[in-house]
């Protein structure tokens, strides 16, 4: 992340289009979801046969739950982002126009006059760039998360695979059809979750 | 900015400040006025935000900037006060005075410190610091709710947008011959001012005040006789040409 918010015009708009790609997310979680119901309809039947995929299952429905919490999350930080940029632009070309009048009112008699408000803006600006770069740690620690999450879904993929082969030949092409969809959905949202933070970071 | 004491009396003195050459071309031009006394000020038409930084500039020169107490807005466009959320920062203990119609709509602006005092309809006068200021009402002419001010010791009379053209940089800050000024005027009248009731109204009040100084937020400033020439022509000439289409 930049450690410098510098303040682009379309700052607002990125923060929008990040929330825009979440609903890409938003239908992964809900697809590993699904998956995760079948899964354990498919143990319930399947017994004591494939009980080593019960706390997959269970892991699979609170990643999807997970998942579908840190959307929200990140919806309403895009939101927060989209707002104290306005209000950083505004306070920057009210800065701006402070300044210009210092240089113009050089020679001026009464020129300190107004160095308060000069002053006053300057210190609102320093504020404002704070609060929208509070923001935008946030919104990337919330993405981070789910990146993370996706990662440790690699893992649990590798596991269920394994898992699934020594299952009886009734049921293995279930669940190897089940971890594949998993493993894609996770790909997906790791995907689109780097694409964000690649948007945000203007990168 | 261009700046000229237009009047220096005992007690007050009037400076306008026009024919910015900073502001941005496909901006129009603008006069703003400054009446100043012993210990306060009011700033007449404050101009838009474009301008903010030449005119916080350009009053320094004059005085603090917080010996201006009070703003007045003549009425909502963009050109008279889109400065105010900038005013709002410099000068918090300010009071606007503007049309009563307009105070959700300036708000807009900016307007978080600055106490908004609203115009009745019929006009007020404005006291401070021994100054004693008119609001008239010029109502539709152009704007529905719209003021002009009238300042009986010096006779100036602050019109607003009556009597303003579009007008260049180049443009004079006095009205130097009178028919050569109509084409720079006529239009803007005919197509800005809507209405011959409130036109003729406009007239009948004015006609009523001493005036040696007419000053249009918009181009050159009339002077004497050029005053009685501008509101003979004005009475003669059809307004509100925009519905002929
Ligand atoms: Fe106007
Ligand atoms: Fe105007």
């Amino acid at each position: 992340m930049r450690s410098d918010i510098e303040l682009r015009t379309n700052f607002y708009i990125t923060a929008v289009s990040v929330s825009a790609r979440l609903s890409t997310v938003l239908k992964e979680a809900k697809n590993i979801s699904l998956e995760a119901m079948n899964a354990k309809a498919l143990v319930a039947r399947a017994g004591e046969n494939v009980r080593t995929f019960k706390p997959i299952t269970d892991y699979m429905v609170e990643l999807a739950n997970d998942t579908i919490r840190l959307v929200e999350e990140i919806n309403r930080e895009s939101l927060l982002i989209s707002k104290s940029s306005l209000i950083s632009l505004r306070g920057n070309e009210a800065f701006g126009h402070f300044l210009k009048a210092k240089n113009l009112s050089k020679g001026a008699l009464y020129q300190n006059s107004f160095s308060s408000a000069l002053l006053a803006a300057e210190k609102d600006l320093q504020t404002f760039k704070q609060d929208l770069q509070k923001n935008v740690r946030m919104l990337n620690e919330l993405l981070e998360e789910i990146e993370t999450r996706m990662l440790a879904a690699n893992v649990v993929t590798s596991t269920s695979r394994l898992e699934a082969a020594t299952v009886s030949n009734l049921y293995r092409a279930n669940f190897e059809a089940i971890v594949a969809k998993f493993e894609t959905a996770a790909k997906n949202i790791r995907a689109t979750v780097m694409e964000c933070r690649k948007v945000l970071n203007g990168r | 900015m261009k700046t000229i004491k237009l009047y220096e009396g005992q007690f007050h003195e009037w400076i306008v400040f026009g024919r910015d050459p900073d502001k941005p071309s496909k901006i129009i031009d603008t006069n703003q006025f400054l009446i100043k006394t012993k210990h306060e000020a009011i700033l007449l038409d404050p101009g838009g935000i474009e301008l903010f930084s030449s005119m916080l500039a350009s009053v320094v020169h004059f005085l603090p900037v917080d010996q201006i107490t009070h703003l007045f807005a003549s009425h909502q466009d963009p050109d008279i006060i889109s400065s105010l959320g900038l005013w709002d920062k410099t000068l918090p203990h300010a009071t606007l005075h503007a049309p009563w119609i307009w105070e959700g709509f300036l708000r807009h602006y900016g307007c978080n410190n600055i106490t908004y005092s609203s115009i009745p309809d019929e006009g007020e006068t404005l006291k401070f610091d021994g100054l004693e200021l008119q609001f008239i009402p010029a109502h539709y002419m152009h704007s529905s709710g719209n003021f002009c001010v009238y300042d009986p010791i010096s006779k100036i009379l602050f019109s607003g947008d009556i009597g303003g053209g579009l007008n260049s940089l180049e443009d004079p800050m006095f009205v130097e011959n009178f028919e050569a000024h109509i084409p720079q005027i006529k239009t803007f009248h005919q197509r800005w001012m809507p209405s011959e009731r409130a036109k003729d109204k406009w007239l009948k009040r004015v006609r009523k005040l001493d005036i040696k100084y007419m000053c249009p937020q918009h181009g050159s400033i009339y002077e004497g006789d050029d005053v009685q020439k501008f509101l003979n022509w004005l009475d003669d000439l059809e307004v509100g040409t925009g519905l002929r289409v």
